[in-house]
């Protein structure tokens, strides 16, 4: 394959300069190297002109607005048939009860403790305890449900909205594995410092600016 | 064949080669520092308590790492292989002793105080761009040394012609002053801080114009100078082709520039640029797989050497590493991939395969030629130097090959959906990054290989130096008369087919992306009709062509200026209209609340702890980024941010909407340590920032600036300034007892916690703002329409 040794009309030029000992041949260019190189600038002008030319294609903003739309759609309709019966019949199911456990176990653990006792070797966390029979934001699992989705009305005071994150079946999952710990027929408590003690009002819904895609 | 006539004078003359030993020892010991430093900052990825003390931690050593490794252990290298190439190249001494000697100290001392101020937390929080602003006026001052003593010897050079080495060590002089000038354009607040003058989307041009070509024109270029002399040489074989080497030169260093963009795909950058970030990057693979094909096929008829001779193995692989990762590259561009590898290992796997292939290779295949000529003696191991060869390969493969996975499998992670694609498929960050921790830990077995690999290195060379002694070349050159070389004048340089029929070219593609609807595509089609005379033109006189660029060779002058002109076009097309355009075109209904002064001093304290090392503050037009992290960023929201902090790299998750998503109380114990909050966290724990106190002293002057630099503060003197903070203070102390936790509200976390929950918050701005226009670009008296204009959506 030496190029030097081959005696067809091909043969390579070498360059008579010699700088500082260093000769230069000067072959053609491989056609597959020059090809490569047309097709990728082939390539950047049927683009350019199919998405600026002739319009063709979303822009990144019409195809993510697209698609949390869908997001938005699927939530609605996962959340149209559930009630307060619902999840309680929910927290009875072993199969929903167990998914919502390994969610709990991975996603709430850090504040609410592995024994949803608020608590962890008698040091108290960031979260309220679950398995009390006093609540804050009241004891109705869709008023749960709310809470898991978009979080404390006050979110400084914890709890961040866990549905964009979460997707809306997990949270249904870790409600209903929330309320397997409890009973229908338990008599519940509002905390002290409930926002909804003096209102009747379900839980308002939190005035969170950044809608992250809920 | 040289110039040679009778009445020509000859001379001896002897070359410095003391200053190419000096760079050469000095490579050696700051490649070893920069590795050692590379392998703890490894280790503190996976064992977070090696995080040992403030200045020990992962977010101040790894800019130490990068820094060390580029500027230190390739710079002096690359300084060492120009300094010897350019003197027989140009059959001259270096011009100046005394320049040549100030830019080794100069550099060396610049080195010594990157790593005093980067473990310190002094930086600018810009990538690759982390030196402070004393710093970098004295690598300035150093480079236009370099500038001078360079630019004199090619002045001076007793050789007409400029051989392609030459040609890309200009390329690189130039372009690496514009480069670094410009992305540090900053003001002062104190002797050790500053902001740059670039805010939000502007700072992230300008960084990633900057960045991508640091390694276009540090890591790239001159070490193609080195390859296209060093490896004839070695090879005892000519180059392969000279007329390959013009046209992967000129297309590699015009191509180049254009492809910084790709760092910014699929976030909040406006899409033109990302769509010539990425068609650059992918025409940018042909002219670098050039240098590839000029390198490997350089060795036709002397492969026999492979087995045999070290220095050909070294430029062999890293020559091939070259080819692999300059294909890995444009591939990496391509938005739908980079929406996969992004912010992954992905991409610390391609600039390792080449910083530790082709860069790292290439210095030792230099090294092991260079030192037994520089010291008039043989190699002192030849084994040694086959062992560290197969040491080094093989540590690169496992450091390589475990980036890859690791960043694959966690971008895909990250990315599932699932639940017909309304939900993520792993919902918890954490749980992504465990899946990787046996990749990271084989990044550390690689790494320490390919660290062993070069320690021996430095003790053959050492041992190679002491059985010899330095010794200066001397030789007798012919002196060239004057009209031999530097003749062509400016008419000559520019009025001729070639430049014409480029320019031509160059203007029609511009108008093709500027002009608006109906222009734009007359202008391409005339681009078109133009290219086709141009090949018509050049096949019937190409023998004139070729003559002018002879005649172009032989002016050092002229060169550099078609050099300088091709490498700064595509920095100005890209970055003037983002700087210049109204920035109400930018800001997509988002304006940000200027930060309060205490939250202005915890994203101080967020910059100097390194935090963008590992998180983005950047959520992308992507589905799964905007269920993880919250709705997709806008440009407005970053336009008071100097620097900007979108990121590279997401060890942790994104912060751009961290802001009350968690009571500052979760913060309060994140940072003391980070697996009370995050089970199974690599984050490295702050309690300094506990006992610390934020400098309260600066900030009148911080704020100072900031408003000089257009962010609208109101009137404050310094008093109300300090007030304000400790005011803002108290009250999240007050918050923190509510939640039990006691904290002082001078000290450095509540500043932190003040700044992260302000992340993500910003004004919409109302209607006479809007059609005012605030706010303003800098004045330009050319304002060319952008392409997204004529596409505007619906909403």
């Amino acid at each position: 394959m030496d190029p030097s040794k081959s005696i067809n009309d091909n043969r390579p030029i070498l360059r008579e300069h010699v700088y500082d000992g260093i000769q230069e041949y000067d072959q053609k260019l491989p056609n597959w190297w020059l090809f490569t190189w047309y097709i990728c600038i082939f390539w950047f002008v049927v683009a350019w002109v199919a998405y600026y030319q002739m319009g063709r294609g979303k822009s990144d903003v019409e195809k993510i607005d697209a698609a949390i739309a869908v997001v938005e759609a699927s939530r609605a309709k996962a959340l149209e048939s559930v009630d307060d019966e619902k999840l309680w019949a929910m927290s009875k199911d072993p199969k929903v009860v167990a998914a919502g456990e390994a969610t709990y176990k991975t996603t709430c653990v850090a504040c609410h403790a592995p024994d949803l006792s608020g608590h962890i070797a008698g040091a108290k966390l960031p979260g309220l305890p679950l398995i009390d029979k006093e609540w804050k934001h009241g004891h109705n699992p869709t008023q749960l449900l709310s809470i898991v989705r978009k979080g404390a009305p006050d979110i400084t005071k914890g709890m961040p909205p866990w549905e964009p994150q979460l997707g809306i079946a997990r949270v249904i999952e870790v409600v209903a594995y929330v309320l397997s710990k409890h009973d229908k027929a338990d008599a519940f408590t509002l905390a002290a410092d409930s926002p909804l003690i003096g209102s009747s009002a379900p839980v308002p819904a939190p005035a969170v600016p950044k809608a992250g895609g809920s | 064949m040289t110039q040679a006539s009778a009445s020509s004078a000859k001379t001896t003359i002897e070359f410095n080669d003391k200053v190419v030993r000096q760079f050469m020892h000095a490579s050696i010991i700051w490649g070893i520092v920069g590795m050692l430093v590379g392998v703890v900052v490894a280790l503190q990825l996976n064992f977070h308590q090696l995080n040992l003390a403030s200045w020990f931690s992962f977010g101040r050593l790894r800019p130490l790492h990068t820094n060390a490794v580029i500027f230190a252990f390739v710079g002096n290298m690359m300084f060492c292989g120009v300094y010897y190439s350019t003197q027989r190249l140009c059959k001259a001494r270096m011009a100046s002793d005394f320049l040549s000697s100030l830019h080794f100290w100069g550099w060396q001392f610049i080195i010594v105080c990157a790593a005093i101020t980067l473990p310190l937390g002094l930086t600018r929080g810009q990538e690759y761009a982390e030196l402070i602003w004393p710093i970098n006026i004295m690598v300035a001052v150093i480079w236009v040394v370099f500038a001078i003593n360079f630019f004199w010897t090619l002045a001076r050079r007793n050789e007409p012609s400029l051989y392609v080495a030459l040609w890309f060590y200009i390329s690189t002089v130039i372009t690496i002053a514009i480069l670094y000038i410009v992305n540090h354009l900053s003001i002062p607040t104190s002797w050790t801080h500053s902001y740059t003058i670039f805010a939000g989307v502007q700072n992230g041009l300008v960084q990633w114009w900057y960045g991508h070509n640091a390694v276009a024109f540090f890591l790239t270029t001159p070490i193609l100078g080195i390859m296209y002399y060093f490896l004839p040489k070695a090879a005892e074989r000519p180059v392969y082709s000279y007329r390959l080497s013009i046209v992967h030169f000129w297309s590699l260093v015009f191509i180049y520039i254009w492809a910084g963009p790709h760092h910014l795909l699929n976030t909040a950058l406006p899409k033109w640029l990302q769509m010539l970030g990425m068609f650059f990057s992918l025409m940018l693979w042909a002219p670098s797989w050039g240098g590839m094909l000029n390198g490997l096929l350089t060795l036709r008829g002397a492969w026999d050497k492979l087995r045999t001779d070290p220095v050909i193995k070294f430029f062999i692989a890293a020559i091939t590493f070259y080819g692999m990762s300059t294909f890995e590259g444009p591939l990496l561009s391509i938005r739908a991939v980079n929406a996969l590898s992004h912010y992954s290992d992905w991409t610390i796997g391609h600039v390792h395969s080449g910083a530790l292939g082709w860069n790292g290779f290439m210095a030792a295949g230099l090294f092991y030629w260079l030192a037994p000529r520089l010291y008039g003696t043989k190699l002192y191991s030849q084994s040694w130097a086959n062992f560290h060869f197969w040491i080094g390969t093989i540590g690169i493969l496992i450091y390589v090959a475990a980036m890859w996975v690791s960043g694959i499998m966690q971008g895909l992670m990250l990315n599932a959906t699932d639940a017909g694609g309304t939900a993520l498929a792993y919902p918890n960050f954490i749980e992504t990054l465990t899946s990787i921790r046996a990749m990271m830990g084989f990044r550390i077995v690689g790494g320490a290989m390919y660290l062993v690999g070069t320690i021996l290195m430095g003790v053959n060379i050492l041992m190679t130096v002491r059985s010899g002694k330095a010794i200066n070349e001397t030789r007798e050159v012919v002196l060239l008369e004057r009209g031999q070389k530097d003749t062509m004048t400016m008419k000559e340089t520019f009025i001729n087919d070639p430049i014409s029929y480029m320019f031509g070219g160059l203007l029609l593609i511009l108008g093709w992306l500027f002009l608006p609807p109906g222009a734009d595509i007359a202008s391409l089609i005339c681009a078109g009709i133009f290219a086709a005379l141009a090949v018509k033109k050049f096949s019937e006189g190409h023998s004139r062509w070729s003559r002018w660029y002879e005649s172009l060779l032989t002016n050092w002058l002229p060169f550099s200026v078609l050099t300088f002109i091709a490498v700064a076009l595509g920095g100005l097309i890209q970055i003037i209209p983002t700087v210049t355009v109204s920035q109400a075109k930018n800001i997509e209904d988002r304006i940000q609340q200027p930060y309060t002064p205490l939250e202005l001093a915890g994203r101080d304290i967020y910059v100097s702890e390194g935090c963008y090392n590992c998180h983005s503050q950047m959520i992308r037009t992507m589905l799964p980024d905007v269920l993880r992290y919250g709705d997709y960023s806008r440009l407005g929201e970053s336009i008071y941010d100097h620097p900007f902090q979108w990121g590279s790299k997401r060890t942790g998750p994104d912060l751009a909407r961290e802001g009350d998503k968690y009571p500052h109380s979760w913060h309060f114990d994140h940072m003391m340590e980070p697996r009370s909050t995050s089970i199974g966290s690599n984050m490295p724990s702050y309690p300094h920032l506990y006992t610390e106190k934020f400098d309260q002293k600066t900030l009148p002057r911080k704020i100072a600036v900031m408003v000089q630099l257009g962010v609208p503060y109101p009137m404050m003197d310094a008093t109300e300034i300090k007030t304000n903070a400790i005011e803002q203070g108290i009250k999240i102390v007050g918050e923190l007892k509510t939640q039990g936790k006691d904290a002082q509200p001078d000290t450095k976390i509540i500043a932190v916690i003040a700044y992260l929950q302000k992340l993500g918050k910003f004004d919409v701005p109302k209607i006479e703002e809007k059609l005012q226009g605030t706010p303003a670009g800098i004045p330009f008296p050319v304002k060319p329409g952008l392409p997204d204009k004529f596409r505007t959506t619906s909403n």
